[in-house]
């Protein structure tokens, strides 16, 4: 494989973190336009983790994860009073405020006679972790497969599990939910906790691939895009957030000629699709009988 | 065990529910009837939390629920059903009860992981009894919003079973039956009854109520205009000016067709 297929292969599995953070949301019934803010947050708190304070990878992504789980929930327990469009606004208002505080954080430490650390508007420069290991871009990609692949388990467990069940109740009717005994808050928050987590993993691992980062990149067409992956791809499973990000990422980067009307043809492509499948490719009603097959399947088998 | 004391909801200048006094004993099947509008399903809303009262009480086993969200209600034993049928229409038949079972008694003998991540044998073979008691056990794979009419009614019924109520409030749960189905229905709420549930019917459909109700209060414009016993309710002047009036033809019949 080429640098190029790497890369890109590498961008789709970094920006699936962020897209199943927004699913893991969409889920429940949020519409959060503030994932970024996760996404970015986590990678400057892992860069500065391996980067400053000479932190291993794995620490690095840890940290990174764990403070935006944290600042999740915070935000989180503050917003959640606030229901449907009114929520969404306050996400992406917390977002924005996220991204121009980093605009303007600058902490240098001194690492081996050089400055590092965030700049403010000039980026977090000089992630090297990937360098100074002498990490090569596959061995890379295959820890972000590796953990892409550990959290859509995880997922794919959630789903099957009750607590999967009671996440999308309080996304499909939360007063019912609370109405059959369901501390529906506290589930709001655990799952806006680990779309926090899940957004970090793939932060992190964002800081460390490209080795800089800037507040611009975790802007609002970031989450926007988040939230459209979901919607695309369908919200039946967690595989329905994967296949937008590869129709997004990967089909249309890799047809060359429509590059510049690329907006264009992602913004026409939601548009239709919301339109004939509201709830994206994969919805619950065709997952449910796709598993009927597969179950029958099994049955004719034994 | 359920009493309402000066219980009132005030939206804006209306006065939905107005100074209600009502008390239910243990084991009774208790009916709420009044016109339209007459704020019984506000009472029910009151009842389960979904609404906060203007004033007054709501105590159930001598507990006072005011201020408590639907959640602490249910795990009290209050359950209800819905007028307009509510189910999950993403969960199959067998997961929509599944995530009912949030009793005490549920949340006490089923360990962290079982609860969340598994079903434990005893769950399953609940579950079993209430779809098969409901009629749905062909149906269990099958998505909610894939169930005929009635058989979503059977659902919600095996669904507020599943909780473990003490106190079953039953929002008009004749709504769109014929004759046969309401007899059905008396008699499924009478099993209910004899299982230890006491119960709540609040409804429109006078055949039902007079027939299986022993205990009934009638509002009107929010108040309570009369109680006692389906005979008294029936002979009570007030009650036949509320449905009767003195030229709405259209208002519906105390007659209980027997």
């Amino acid at each position: 494989m080429d640098d190029y297929v790497i890369t890109v292969l590498s961008n789709i599995g970094m920006i699936s973190f962020i897209a199943l953070s927004a699913y893991l949301l969409l889920l429940t019934g949020e519409i959060s336009f503030g994932q970024q803010a996760y996404f970015g947050l986590s990678a400057y708190a892992a860069g500065a983790a391996t980067a400053m304070f000479q932190m291993p990878i794995w620490a690095g992504i840890l940290v990174g994860a764990c403070a935006a789980g944290i600042i999740a929930m915070v935000v989180g327990a503050l917003t959640l009073q606030l229901s449907g469009l009114y929520f969404s606004v306050a996400t992406l208002a917390f977002a924005e405020m996220a991204r121009l505080i980093l605009l303007i954080v600058e902490i240098q430490v001194e690492v081996d006679g050089e400055m590092v650390g965030p700049e403010g508007a000039n980026g977090f420069h000089g992630i090297r972790w990937m360098f100074e290991r002498d990490i090569s871009l596959t061995e890379f990609m295959l820890l972000i497969y590796g953990l892409l692949a550990l959290t859509v388990i995880c997922l794919l467990l959630v789903e099957r599990s009750r607590l999967g069940s009671v996440l999308r109740m309080l996304g499909s009717d939360d007063l019912l939910a609370e109405m059959q005994g369901l501390n529906t808050v506290r589930y709001r928050i655990l799952a806006v906790g680990a779309a926090g987590v899940i957004a970090g993993v793939g932060g992190a691992l964002y800081a460390h691939f490209t080795t800089y980062v800037e507040p611009q990149f975790f802007n609002v067409m970031l989450g926007v895009h988040a939230l459209a992956y979901g919607l695309i791809g369908g919200l039946g499973t967690a595989f329905g957030p994967l296949i937008g990000v590869a129709i997004d990422v990967g089909f249309l980067e890799a047809i060359r000629f429509i590059q510049g009307y690329r907006m264009i043809v992602f913004g026409g492509l939601v548009a239709i699709l919301l339109i004939f499948m509201p709830r994206g490719i994969l919805d619950e009603e065709r997952v449910h009988r796709l598993k009927a097959v597969f179950s029958r399947r099994n049955h004719a088998r034994a | 065990m359920l009493e309402l004391r000066g219980l009132s909801k005030h939206f804006g200048g209306v006065k939905a529910v107005d100074e209600l006094d009502i008390t239910v004993q243990e084991g009774e099947i208790f009916g709420l009837i009044g016109p339209n509008g007459s704020g019984k399903s506000t009472t029910i809303n009151l009842i389960c939390g979904v609404y906060q009262e203007t004033a007054g009480t709501v105590r159930f086993h001598e507990e006072l629920m005011n201020g408590k969200p639907p959640h602490q209600r249910l795990r009290a034993g209050i359950a209800r059903t819905f007028q307009n049928i509510r189910l999950f229409p993403n969960l199959t038949v067998w997961q929509n009860l599944w995530v009912a079972q949030n009793s005490p008694e549920d949340l006490a003998t089923q360990g962290f992981l079982s609860r969340w991540f598994g079903a434990t044998r005893q769950t399953r073979r609940e579950i079993a009894t209430l779809l098969e008691l409901a009629d749905l056990e062909h149906k269990s794979d099958e998505l909610a919003s894939n169930l005929a009419f009635g058989e979503q009614r059977r659902l919600e019924f095996a669904r507020a079973a599943a909780a473990r109520p003490k106190l079953l409030l039953l929002d008009e749960p004749a709504a769109g039956m014929n004759r046969q189905e309401i007899h059905d229905l008396s008699l499924r709420i009478r099993r209910i009854r004899d299982s230890g549930v006491t119960i709540l019917l609040v409804e429109h459909v006078m055949e039902l109520v007079m027939g299986v109700a022993e205990q009934i209060a009638v509002l009107n414009f929010g108040q309570k205009i009369a109680s006692g016993t389906p005979g008294d309710v029936q002979r009570n002047k007030a009650v036949q000016e509320a449905y009767l009036g003195t030229s709405d033809s259209d208002a519906p019949s105390l007659d209980t067709g027997d």
